[in-house]
């Protein structure tokens, strides 16, 4: 994508963005409050107008039909609140929407059936799969949209806070599910994540923010610095991380140096 | 652990049984509206007498021909009516509270029924009769009226709001719709002498209703239904709001207007003939959702198997409980309803899980 502008009618509140994803790389849109990450996100999946160019595999995004972009970039949210319930097989279902559209009186296929339990395996949520939502505990439920999400086939999942409201366990899960997603058959996610933690956890590609407009662009460490954070948050960043990390280290040295947390 | 095929196929079984019943269940109570009233005709006298008129044979020994007066040119197309229109309503009404994420919503609230009871003001007090309609002049302006009222409404809303939020249009409704009903109070206050006929227009009744209104609304009211089944998959996903609908591939906005302009149709054809009745499209949507879940597979067809029984069993109740005189069925709706719905939310939510 180059030089995006996005807006919602009067003054853009996202200014000049460019970057660039390969298949299987994954990018992190940080910043403070009210930034426009999230606003970014939405021109991305279509849902607001934007000025400038974005292009997926060549082809712009404003040119696609919405059908077409909606089968290819999926938005998994933070969860919203129920109004009506439906089963977690239902649920996952309705993923499948684009595919089976086409067909007569648009039932879902075999296929579709067996992608949503493929879906739901993943998730680890096959034993509910008759459950009502409302019935679900919240980690349980964004677990439900993420296969939701992954019933769609998109080769871009935008991850819109997808870890709010989740307990420490769910958000690393999620983390990690949606890194190894990324590294098959050229998927790409583009992540808006409050927490910088499990932000850097997903890629260390990052776009940092500020005020609508790019602050810095590259990898953690080299392109974006302990000063730019600093700056951009307005706190020290790096310091409050490393104070962190002091006091966790009383608890003694836990069992994932540089590898996977373990996760039960 | 169950696998999710055989789930779904458990709960097949179990939704095949609660739709048995509830059909049957609605079917008797049609039987019933048909059957009571100031004469009764048993029920198997009443199905004789319409096998023999729709097979167009004589009747059989025994069975009086008031009494196949009665339930042929009276009775039944009124219990039909009844069941019609509250079919009507309660599709329309699920249609409402699932697009707008608001389970109070239904055409009520966003002004179609206040934009109908303008129009019947009109036509009540001015006399007037439009060629060619006759005696649909009222049903005509009325169901004009509603619906030009709702897409006021939207059309307003979408100029405040480019994303039509629902909020903004629920608002926006009941603002107009109070305007509106205001300026039909001022008719009848002014205009005395038809603020009789203006207020029982506005309580609703079936009464001396013919084959005639039958036979315009029951098409109407298919075609529209049919419509709305279209688009179960679509409602099912707007209940989760507008952008992740979006996002699944919906095109959401469209799909919305579409599903917000037939849901005013049927509400505004059906009470255009028989006056307001409200209650009903708020009340069987949800009692349908305790039952069959939130699917709308389910939700539409149930709601109006079950809102057009529950209206047949009003109107009866209406006609037979003072004798002698009719009450107005909206008022019956709701108090029926009320307590009903009350006791089935109440009680489902502190049995089930």
């Amino acid at each position: 994508m180059d030089n995006i502008t996005v807006g919602y009618g009067g003054e853009p509140v996202v200014r000049g963005i460019s970057f660039s994803l390969d298949k299987n790389e994954n990018i992190c849109v940080l910043g403070p409050n009210g930034c426009g990450k999230t606003t970014l996100l939405r021109a991305l999946a279509g849902l607001l107008p934007y000025g400038g160019s974005v292009q997926l595999d060549g082809k712009q995004l404003r040119e696609m039909k919405a059908r077409e972009l909606s089968k290819r970039i999926a938005m998994l949210s933070q969860t919203s609140g129920i109004y009506f319930s439906y089963s977690v097989f239902e649920t996952v279902m309705m993923g499948r929407y684009l595919h089976m559209r086409d067909r007569f009186f648009a039932m879902p296929s075999e296929r579709d059936r067996e992608f949503v339990e493929r879906c739901l395996r993943a998730v680890e949520l096959h034993d509910v799969a008759g459950k009502e939502i409302s019935a679900l505990s919240g980690g349980q439920l964004q677990r439900v949209f993420l296969a939701r999400t992954l019933a769609q086939e998109p080769e871009v999942i935008l991850l819109d806070e997808p870890t709010n409201h989740l307990d420490v366990k769910y958000q690393i899960e999620l983390i990690e599910y949606l890194k190894e997603w990324s590294r098959e058959d050229g998927h790409r996610a583009v992540g808006v994540l409050h927490d910088i933690n499990l932000a850097m956890r997903l890629t260390e590609n990052i776009l940092l923010m500020k005020d609508g407009r790019a602050a810095a662009l590259g990898r953690a460490g080299t392109e974006i610095t302990a000063g730019l954070l600093r700056e951009v948050y307005g706190v020290d960043v790096v310091g409050f991380m490393r104070q962190s990390l002091r006091k966790w280290e009383q608890y003694g040295a836990g069992d994932a140096e540089g590898g996977r947390v373990e996760t039960s | 652990m169950r696998s999710p095929e055989r789930y779904t196929l458990t709960s097949t079984d179990a939704m095949g049984r609660k739709i048995t019943v509830t059909a049957a269940l609605c079917a008797v109570i049609l039987l019933i509206g048909i059957a009571v009233g100031s004469v009764y005709v048993t029920p198997a006298d009443s199905i004789a007498i319409i096998w023999h008129r729709i097979t167009a044979t004589p009747l059989p020994e025994g069975i009086a021909a008031t009494d196949a007066a009665i339930v042929w040119d009276l009775r039944l197309p009124r219990a039909l009516l009844a069941f019609i229109v509250g079919a009507a309503l309660s599709v329309s009404g699920a249609v409402m509270q699932s697009v707008l994420r608001n389970p109070l919503a239904s055409s009520y609230t966003l002004g179609v029924s206040s934009g109908a009871s303008l129009g019947a003001a009109i036509v009540i007090v001015t006399g007037i009769s439009l060629p060619v309609m006759g005696i649909f002049t009222l049903p005509t302006v009325g169901f004009a009226l509603g619906l030009g009222t709702i897409l006021l409404a939207m059309g307003i809303s979408s100029r405040l709001d480019g994303n039509m939020e629902n909020n903004t249009i629920i608002l926006t409704g009941m603002v107009i719709s109070l305007f509106i009903n205001a300026a039909v109070t001022l008719v009848s206050a002014i205009e005395r002498e038809h603020s009789q006929r203006l207020i029982y227009w506005q309580m609703g009744s079936f009464q001396g209703k013919t084959w005639s209104a039958v036979a315009v609304l029951l098409p109407i009211c298919i075609a529209c239904t049919l419509a709305v089944s279209r688009f179960n998959r679509e409602l099912d996903m707007l209940t989760f709001g507008e952008e992740q609908a979006k996002s699944m591939g919906v095109r959401a906005k469209r799909v919305k207007w579409v599903l917000l302009v037939v849901a005013a149709a049927l509400t505004g054809s059906a009470i255009s003939f028989v006056g307001v009745i409200g209650f009903v499209d708020l009340v069987a949507p949800h009692i349908v959702r305790r039952i069959f879940g939130a699917s709308h597979r389910y939700v539409v067809p149930m709601s109006a198997v079950l809102g057009g029984g529950f209206m047949v069993l009003c109107d009866l109740a209406a006609r037979t409980v003072v004798p002698l005189q009719e009450l107005p069925v909206g008022a019956v709706t709701a108090m029926i309803g009320a307590p009903f719905f009350t006791y089935i939310y109440l009680s489902r939510r502190k049995g089930a899980r």
